[in-house]
């Protein structure tokens, strides 16, 4: 089986690879699909069963979308790709924005923010001039967004406006924009296979995440940091990141990594992606909401969106920029 | 054909600009005669409210909007009949004699109609330090007399189909200015042919959170077309995307929240009614 994987051009291994995610995923959903049938003799059971089924299958169903816009951006290649995050970035972002409140004098940096901070990042990133897209939000834009503010003549929470948004978008920007840089990383005989390094960020990312969520449900422990989060405990922390890690090394063969780097740079990812995770539960209490996105159903499916990508907001730019940093690429 | 293409392209932008999500609490969104009458906080309102309505409720469903402001570019004109399929409505003739007459009782008689449609724009970007606070004390003083001199006369219970008649009732008290065009005469014929109307009661964009008092057109309708159902809408969060002298939207999402539709009931007077009104647009903000 290693073998015949092993044999294969890169464009199939990872052709593979997403038949393979597919394949497992129409499993579950079938699974989940069929169990919906079944009924509980308790009504109480019943009905919780029932919620915890629909909770699976709105689960279930992001990430069916996140798969399904992997592919796509995998399938029509890099550009492409780099186009689909800068969506999601912008979708995140305006989210952001819209859950912190912004007053008139701040239009104008907005639009600076959305139309062309965004955009301009997202095209270094495509055109892949690592030396300029790693600081341009960090140098140009944080020193321009408060003088853009500061023409509109309007000082009252000066400081916090700017702020705001400046965590806007080194969030949602900056760190998104670390994503589709990791299929422009070239190792030495890993040509055409960056696709997969994307993937392991995210999966190695997700578990851990989703690992500690299992786990602080299983086993209630005191929260470590319970104004923040009730569920976060450095038990469950703990667990979650060795866990991913250990994943994370055995998936090693799809990285051009050895195992001892693949766990290194997993570690680093999750604890990037978990603290971050945390940060951003944060700044969610300090809103006062459950979760970004606006309250009620949405139409345009970007809702919540900022939930599930926060982790890797975090980690994309610390492993990119370890990884860089240590093998030199 | 280009219309349409316009129409989606629109609807493309609003929908990436702010989500334009409608939240149907209180009623389901569903072909029956309505008139959806909403908070207005910014110009965006109007294509806001539109975007979010279902594809099937916005063919029969119009907006209102101010011929002053609305049809005078070509591009304009073209957007909001072709597109929007929107009424028109006059509100260049009241609104100088409001200006020109602040003062007395008897002009200004003319308006509380009109009132209800000059709420559809009331947009002059370039003066906006000025023009909100004169429209407010303008319109604000005389609508607070006409509610008063009212009260006593208006009663005659307004005959429910015949159209010509239900606008005397206003208009008598106001004889200087014989009904010249009667501004709600588009939107009585809109109603008439079986659409729906989007109007916006409250004549200016308000700059606070709160809607200002609801001027009367909504009364005049509710009780011509009792058969035609009022539902209650908030447009929230539209004035970040766009507040007062900008013209780049930001993305933001915004929603429209829709509510129980409410009835005038039997022998309810104006004020009260359009307070009513009012109160269930309000309570939409925190659903």
């Amino acid at each position: 089986m290693n073998q015949f994987l092993r044999s294969l051009s890169p464009t199939e291994q990872v052709a593979a690879l997403f038949l393979i995610v597919f394949g497992l995923l129409v499993i579950v959903s079938t699974t989940v699909f069929f169990l919906s049938f079944k009924e509980r003799r308790n009504p109480v059971h019943d009905e919780s069963w029932q919620a915890e089924l629909a909770h699976v299958r709105a689960l279930l169903g992001t990430t069916w979308f996140m798969v399904i816009v992997f592919w796509i951006g995998w399938a029509l290649g890099e550009t492409v790709a780099t186009v689909l995050f800068a969506l999601i970035s912008f979708f995140a972002l305006r989210e952001f924005i819209t859950l912190s409140p912004t007053r008139r004098g701040d239009h104008r940096s907005l639009i600076l923010a959305f139309f062309v901070v965004l955009p301009i990042q997202f095209w270094l990133v495509a055109t892949a001039r690592f030396d300029l897209f790693t600081v341009f939000i960090p140098v140009y834009v944080f020193l321009a967004i408060p003088v853009a503010s500061a023409l509109a003549n309007d000082p009252s929470h000066f400081l916090e406006r700017n702020a705001k948004l400046q965590w806007g978008i080194m969030v949602c920007v900056y760190g998104m924009s670390h994503v589709p840089a990791l299929l422009l990383l070239t190792f030495p005989g890993y040509e055409g296979k960056s696709a997969f390094l994307v993937f392991f960020l995210v999966f190695v990312v997700q578990t851990s995440v989703l690992v500690q969520h299992l786990i602080s449900r299983r086993m209630q422990r005191t929260p470590f940091a319970p104004n923040v989060s009730r569920s976060f405990n450095w038990t469950s922390w703990g667990i979650g990141i060795v866990v991913a890690s250990l994943v994370g090394a055995l998936f090693s063969f799809i990285t051009p990594f050895k195992f001892g780097q693949a766990l290194a740079v997993s570690i680093i990812a999750c604890v990037a992606g978990s603290m971050g995770h945390l940060v951003m539960k944060a700044l969610k209490r300090d809103r006062g909401i459950p979760n970004w996105g606006q309250k009620g159903v949405g139409v345009t499916g970007a809702n919540g969106l900022l939930d599930r990508v926060d982790a890797l907001c975090f980690a994309a730019p610390i492993f990119f920029h370890s990884i860089r940093w240590y093998f030199n690429v | 054909m280009l219309a349409k293409l316009t129409g989606w392209l629109l609807l493309g932008i609003v929908r990436l600009l702010t989500g334009a999500q409608a939240r149907w609490y209180g009623c389901p969104p569903k072909a029956e005669q309505r008139i959806y009458f909403a908070n207005h906080q910014s110009h965006a309102d109007l294509v806001m409210i539109w975007a979010a309505l279902p594809e099937e409720l916005r063919s029969i469903t119009r907006p209102i909007a101010a011929r002053d402001y609305w049809a005078n570019t070509p591009v304009k004109r073209w957007i909001t009949t072709e597109v929007f399929n929107a009424v028109y409505v006059e509100r260049a003739a009241t609104a100088p004699a409001a200006a020109a007459a602040p003062v007395a009782p008897p002009p200004p008689e003319v308006r509380p109609p009109a009132a209800s449609n000059a709420p559809a724009e009331r947009i002059e970007p370039s003066m906006e330090p000025l023009l909100p606070i004169e429209t407010i004390t303008v319109a604000e003083a005389p609508q607070e007399i006409q509610g008063q001199l009212d009260l006593p006369a208006p009663p005659p219970p307004p005959p429910p189909v015949a159209p010509p008649p239900v606008i005397e009732p206003d208009a008598p008290v106001a004889a200087p200015e014989p009904p010249a065009a009667d501004p709600l005469a588009p939107l009585i014929d809109a109603l008439r042919s079986g659409d729906s109307i989007i109007i916006f009661p409250e004549g200016t964009r308000g700059h606070t959170g709160e809607p200002q008092k609801f001027k009367s057109g909504l009364y005049v309708l509710a009780t011509m077309f009792p058969d035609v159902v009022l539902v209650p809408a908030w447009i929230d969060n539209v004035q970040r995307v766009m507040p007062k002298g900008e013209i780049v939207p930001v993305p933001i999402l915004c929603s429209v929240t829709f509510g129980a539709p409410i009835r005038v009931e039997d022998g309810e007077e104006r004020r009260p009614f359009l307070d009513r009104a009012r109160a269930a647009v309000i309570a939409l903000r925190d659903v």
